[in-house]
């Protein structure tokens, strides 16, 4: 047996035996180098009580290459795309050493959760959430776990139900006054969801951004 | 033959001989390595070396025995050299020291009635004085109890090294050896301790944590910092590394040392690969620190390739055109740093190719063609399929480098994005640029590029678009609203 599938047998066999990390690994196929990781959002995290789930790929000249991974669940995070998952972590490219393995890469993956890098992103939109308004930052993370990744409805406590339709406006991290104010000027909504976005309308950022200049965005076809 | 001896029944003798036996078995069984001979013949040696653990701090000092003659150890430099006798004391670090080997004889009223006969202690190299080891002799004897078996306690006592406090040869934690030529015995002790760290290493297992497997010292490599990988796991890693190029990788492999960034010494580098890949090594890392100076040019000759820097002495003036000349100090050839041909004055622009010119003539007319036929007769037909086969792969390469690669803003090597975010560093000369545009960018903030509004790649970190194409990105419901 070659001992690539040994190290990734033995790998997948020390993942199933350690039920403390609450890390876990499933083939995706028959093939035990194309895996699905998933581990629990860190506790006191706005991933708290998520499950994040990540593509794993094991290359073949695995482990003198990096694994290649990427989050299936989507994740609010400045260091991980929005749109694709694609996570930009010094340790899955130059940093990569043949001694981590799979558990340990999962658990840095947990670990950059608990950590951002904001001066480091790879989603700049979102960094710039978190630079400008943790809070909010905060709470748009807890919400898209709560989407995604199956986390608590942060709601709940107010008892609301949420109704199950998606909240676009919590999902872009905004303040539904803000959407309202530029709708009611007679723009579409998703536009103006997404101007808003894009010029990080959020926090002290709002009275630096004057409504000019959200206009003119709103109005460049 | 003594008084205590002549009571004892046939019956003890028999008693006495089997606890003998039982002892012996149980220490061989244990200490294997320490005891030799058999019992039962009476007499036996023990060869018990000192481990201490941990690394001790050892001072050996000069005791003063050369300067008179005649109270020399046997095992003494006989004519001691001058600059030893009046070195001061030697400070070394020890874990082990040589062995104590004890010639005992063991009566057959042993252990019910006499001791074990101690008939001699004398240490390897001699580290143990003489005063020293009859005290330890009396201390040892005075171990043994009437009717208790004692080579046991004995060799745990020397072994752990326990005895040096008793017989005063530990002050405070340091051991304090004296000797008649400290220089000399902290060499000898030195060189003790490092054949028997290596054998300790060779005969111990060691886990190599890229393989997962574990294995014994000769099959691994400790390296400087002091990890240990198997053999063929080093050899595997820093052999695909040089051969694909990435000497950055060859380095320790601990995360540690990774994020340190050492590289590996080459040293061991020469312990791990063949010499056809160190020499590759030395080759590529010469040639990067090369390559990260952008104003060297490689001497364009095949035979010679030699790197050479702009020269300083020749006029600033860019316009002069002087400055495009180069001369490679290897061969002598001078040549031109745009076109690569031979040095054709400051002043004339460089060629165009000629081969290139007439092979597009060629591929502008059609098979068959005179235009071609005449080419043909004029340079030989097989000389200009090869010709074309070259240019249209050429071609074919620029058009590709063009279309799939952006070029280093610092060092100009054309660099091939393969997943991630536009935010690339140049793995050659550590430049920050943007592989949308080939802007250098700022090291300190690189991703301002993409971030600021109303910039050429203001939020194009990523290209959504080539993630669509692959659809490897499964969007969930409703993502589309965002």
């Amino acid at each position: 047996m070659d001992a690539r599938l040994r190290r990734v047998n033995k790998e997948i066999a020390d993942c199933k035996n350690d039920k403390s990390s609450k890390i876990q690994l499933d083939l995706v196929d028959e093939s035990p180098f194309h895996l699905k990781g998933s581990f629990p959002g860190p506790e006191g995290t706005p991933y708290e009580g998520g499950r994040f789930e990540v593509d794993i790929r094991i290359p073949d000249s695995y482990p003198f290459q990096p694994l290649k991974m990427k989050f299936i669940t989507k994740v609010y995070h400045p260091n991980v795309s929005s749109a694709s998952g694609a996570i930009c972590l010094d340790i899955l490219k130059d940093q990569w050493s043949p001694v981590l393995t799979l558990k340990s890469t999962l658990i840095s993956l947990q670990s950059l959760l608990c950590s951002p890098e904001p001066d480091d992103p790879q989603d700049a939109e979102v960094a710039k959430h978190y630079m400008t308004s943790r809070s909010s930052f905060e709470e748009t993370a807890r919400y898209w776990t709560h989407i995604y990744a199956g986390g608590p409805d942060p709601k709940a406590k107010d008892g609301g139900s949420g109704g199950g339709s998606r909240d676009e406006v919590a999902m872009a991290g905004l303040e539904k006054a803000h959407v309202d104010q530029f709708e009611a000027l007679g723009f579409e909504r998703g536009k103006v969801i997404d101007v808003l976005r894009r010029l990080n309308y959020r926090g002290a950022n709002v009275t630096k951004i004057t409504e000019d200049r959200v206009v003119e965005e709103l109005l460049k076809p | 033959m003594s008084a205590a001896q002549a009571e004892l029944s046939q019956e003890d003798i028999e008693v006495c001989r089997s606890m003998q036996q039982e002892e012996w078995e149980v220490l061989q069984s244990i200490y294997p390595e320490c005891s030799s001979d058999d019992i039962s013949r009476g007499g036996i040696k023990l060869e018990i070396p000192v481990e201490l653990g941990d690394s001790r701090d050892a001072e050996i000092v000069d005791d003063g025995s050369l300067a008179v003659p005649g109270e020399l150890p046997e095992d003494a430099p006989s004519r001691p050299n001058v600059h030893e006798q009046h070195l001061g004391p030697m400070f070394i670090s020890l874990s082990t020291l040589p062995p104590l080997l004890l010639d005992i004889v063991v009566p057959p009223s042993y252990p019910l009635q006499s001791p074990p006969l101690l008939l001699n202690i004398h240490a390897t190299h001699s580290w143990l004085s003489r005063p020293v080891a009859s005290l330890l002799r009396q201390q040892l004897i005075d171990m043994w109890a009437q009717g208790d078996g004692v080579l046991y306690a004995w060799v745990e006592w020397i072994r752990s090294g326990d005895f040096l406090e008793s017989v005063g040869l530990n002050d405070n934690g340091v051991i304090r050896l004296p000797h008649p030529s400290p220089a000399r015995l902290s060499s000898l002790l030195t060189s003790h301790e490092t054949l028997s760290a290596q054998a300790q290493f060779s005969y111990t297992s060691h886990p190599c944590a890229i393989c997962m497997t574990s294995l014994k010292g000769y099959k691994c490599i400790r390296l400087i910092c002091s990890h240990v990988f198997c053999r063929p796991c080093l050899h595997e890693y820093w052999g695909m590394a040089i051969r694909e190029g990435s000497i950055s990788s060859v380095r320790c492999p601990d995360p540690e040392c990774v994020k340190e960034g050492v590289e590996a010494t080459e040293e061991e580098v020469r312990r791990v690969v063949s010499e056809e890949d160190v020499r590759r090594w030395k080759r590529l890392r010469e040639k990067r620190d090369i390559d990260r100076d952008p104003t060297i040019i490689h001497c364009p000759l095949d035979f010679c390739q030699t790197p050479v820097p702009k020269p300083r002495n020749v006029t600033d003036d860019e316009s002069s055109g002087w400055d495009r000349l180069r001369t490679c100090h290897e061969c002598g050839y001078s040549f031109c740093a745009y076109c690569r041909r031979t040095w054709h004055g400051p002043h004339t622009s460089c060629p165009i190719p000629f081969t290139a010119s007439f092979i597009l003539t060629y591929l502008a007319h059609g098979p068959g063609s005179p235009e071609r036929l005449a080419i043909e007769s004029r340079y030989g037909r097989a000389n200009v399929t090869r010709l074309v086969a070259q240019y249209e792969e050429d071609k074919a390469n620029r058009e590709w480098l063009e279309k799939e690669t952006t070029t280093c803003p610092n060092c100009e090597i054309k660099v091939q994005k393969s997943m991630g975010c536009n935010h690339m560093t140049c793995a050659r000369c550590k430049t920050h640029f943007c592989y949308r545009c080939g802007t250098k960018l700022n090291a300190s903030h690189p991703y301002a590029h993409f971030s600021t509004p109303g910039l050429l790649c203001y939020s194009k970190l990523f290209d959504h678009e080539s993630i669509a194409d692959q659809d490897e990105w499964q969007p969930i419901e409703g993502f589309e609203d965002l």
